[in-house]
């Protein structure tokens, strides 16, 4: 068998005594997931690190090398992050989002390989740590989750779609839908879909008040209150791009009991459970909701994986 | 090297990096074009534009992958679920080559999101290079491995950085992404001459070269790609041609991004450097 070629460029010196690659890594990425000090200082922590593992040249100390890295990596994760949850941002400020984005980034940290992921775990610290958003936190909550939801209905994969035929051939009884991944299915107790189109049009700055968020220069103001009923919305992709759609809370049940795996009967009869109209008119209703839904691509074929 | 192993015996010239702000002019007018490079993250998704606009560039040029979070240099192997879609993207972009960093920036899990430096030592030369030969079984086709900019040197270096980057793509049989704006920017934050740098690459490893611009900080010099290339890059970018031989030329430029034509235009001035090229190859 061929022996490989193996150039080296260097003798390699024997049993020369280093700190393990993983240690060395380890130390630095710890110091970089600290958060900065306010006036963006050093962490005491992070000096003996750099004293530890980094040279100092005739321009910079160790620390100062290291700091580099330690603020590149946060206003990196800070930028993404505000990036997409600019709602979530307007709604609780400046300094109180950043204080968030900053506790919740030493929390959680991101573990994917893609930014995009990095927001993936937010909902579930702000449903753990309230004290970061009160007195919005049913609002910012809010929010988060149509944001998040974004992300996902941009890039989250499209399955075939079912065709009408392959939709006539199983009687409802045994018909069973899957619902393409990139819908999402939100209740909320905002219109945070109406927030986010007025946010997107006057590009508006936060302020102090609960339920007014104000273009500082043009003086708009978009006012939040809570709603009276839930609102039942549909975060989906159309075309490449993302679109919110109201759904009526009897549609919004019947695309959760298919989604959990409900015959088209069962999801029905779950999603009318409650509501007294005549047969005929849920009949109707139901039809006119399949059409549109179709229309959406938002069911899977049937032999999709 | 006009074609070689590492750039699977290719001849291309010429690309710029594949950028949102221009996918309205590129699709819209189909500018000339030798190749894209695309930043294999972006695209490995499920769904979504980004995949539609990749399939409509794909129709019209050649693409070649480049990486940003492989991260060779990471004291483990490589995430076999990120190597599963790397290797699902190549096959849909036919990509000759594909290159990613000289680097490590994750540790157990979590990720830095940046280009770290290596500690130039023999662990971290095994790491790496077993790592790269990893990716490179794996996808199936060439790897390159990126020189990065540096704002830090470790106690625990023993080898320069070039002589890291020879043991690396020795052990790892792999190809050099020749970044001459790295190498400047590294000198200058380290103080070493980039031509000594230039003078150890094994030529006939490079499969490609990166320009770009940086910008200057009172103390130090950062890669920011957000300029035109500087003068001292174009000057080191000639030497590598005149070493090398015509060489695929990438120019990166990720902020700050002025109109396609702009961009274009910079990287074009490349051409300045490369007619004499092939009589003068090593």
């Amino acid at each position: 068998m061929p022996i490989p070629s193996r150039r080296s460029v260097r003798i390699r010196p024997p049993n020369s005594v280093q700190p393990k690659l993983r240690d060395i890594q380890r130390a630095i990425a710890g110091a970089l997931f600290r958060s900065l000090n306010s006036d963006e200082g050093v962490q005491p922590a992070n000096a003996m690190v750099a004293e530890r593992f980094i040279k100092p040249n005739d321009r910079l100390s160790a620390i100062e090398r290291l700091q580099i890295y330690h603020q590149q990596y946060w206003w990196r994760l800070l930028g993404a992050l505000g990036e997409d949850f600019r709602g979530l941002h307007a709604v609780l400020g400046e300094s109180k989002f950043e204080k968030l984005a900053v506790a919740y980034l030493e929390a959680c940290g991101s573990y994917s390989w893609t930014l995009r992921n990095l927001g993936s775990r937010l909902i579930a610290f702000l449903e753990e740590r309230p004290e970061y958003t009160r007195p919005r936190a049913d609002l910012a909550l809010d929010v988060a989750r149509v944001e998040w939801a974004r992300v996902l209905a941009f890039d989250d994969p499209e399955k075939p779609r079912l065709k009408a035929e392959q939709l006539a051939q199983t009687p409802p009884d045994r018909l069973r839908l899957t619902v393409q991944p990139y819908l999402n299915l939100l209740e909320l107790g905002h219109p945070v879909d109406e927030l986010l189109s007025n946010l997107k049009r006057i590009s508006a700055a936060a302020v102090g008040d609960t339920v007014a968020i104000v273009d500082r220069r043009q003086r708009k103001t978009v006012i939040v209150r809570r709603s009276r009923a839930p609102i039942h919305l549909a975060v989906h992709r159309a075309n490449f791009s993302v679109y919110y759609k109201r759904l009526d809370p009897e549609a919004f049940r019947l695309l959760l009991a298919l989604r959990s795996g409900a015959t088209v009967e069962n999801a029905c009869a779950t999603a009318f459970a409650e509501n007294k109209k005549r047969p005929g008119q849920i009949a109707t209703q139901i039809q006119k909701w399949f059409a549109d839904w179709m229309e959406f691509g938002w069911f899977c074929s049937l032999n999709s994986p | 090297m006009p074609a070689n192993r590492f750039n699977a015996f290719t001849e291309y010239g010429i690309g710029i990096g594949l950028r949102i702000p221009h996918y309205g002019q590129i699709l819209e007018k189909k500018p000339l074009v030798d190749w894209f490079e695309i930043i294999s993250e972006n695209y490995m998704v499920d769904g979504g534009r980004a995949l539609h606009v990749l399939d409509q560039i794909l129709e019209q040029y050649r693409v070649v992958q480049h990486g940003v979070s492989m991260y060779f240099g990471n004291a483990t192997r490589p995430n076999r679920e990120h190597l599963r879609k790397l290797a699902k993207l190549v096959r849909r972009t036919g990509t000759p080559w594909l290159s990613d960093h000289l680097c490590w920036g994750s540790v157990d899990g979590r990720f830095t999101h940046d280009l770290l430096p290596m500690p130039y030592t023999w662990e971290a030369v095994e790491w790496t290079a077993r790592n790269i030969r990893e990716v490179q079984d794996t996808v199936g086709i060439p790897v390159a491995v990126e020189n990065v900019s540096s704002y830090a040197e470790f106690h625990a270096s023993e080898m320069t950085e070039w002589e890291f980057l020879c043991e690396v793509v020795e052990r790892a049989d792999c190809g050099i992404l020749l970044d001459v704006n790295n190498i400047y920017v590294s000198s200058k934050n380290h103080g070493f001459d980039p031509y000594v740098y230039l003078d150890a690459v094994p030529v006939g490893r490079v499969a490609q070269i990166h320009i770009a611009g940086h910008t200057r900080y009172e103390r130090y010099l950062l890669d920011t790609h957000d300029h035109p290339v500087l003068d001292p890059v174009w000057k080191i970018y000639a030497h590598a041609i005149a070493r090398i031989g015509r060489t695929a030329t990438l120019l990166e430029w990720d902020d700050r991004i002025p109109s396609f034509d702009e961009v274009h235009a910079e990287a074009l001035k490349a051409n300045r450097y490369l007619p004499h090229a092939n009589t003068i190859a090593a």
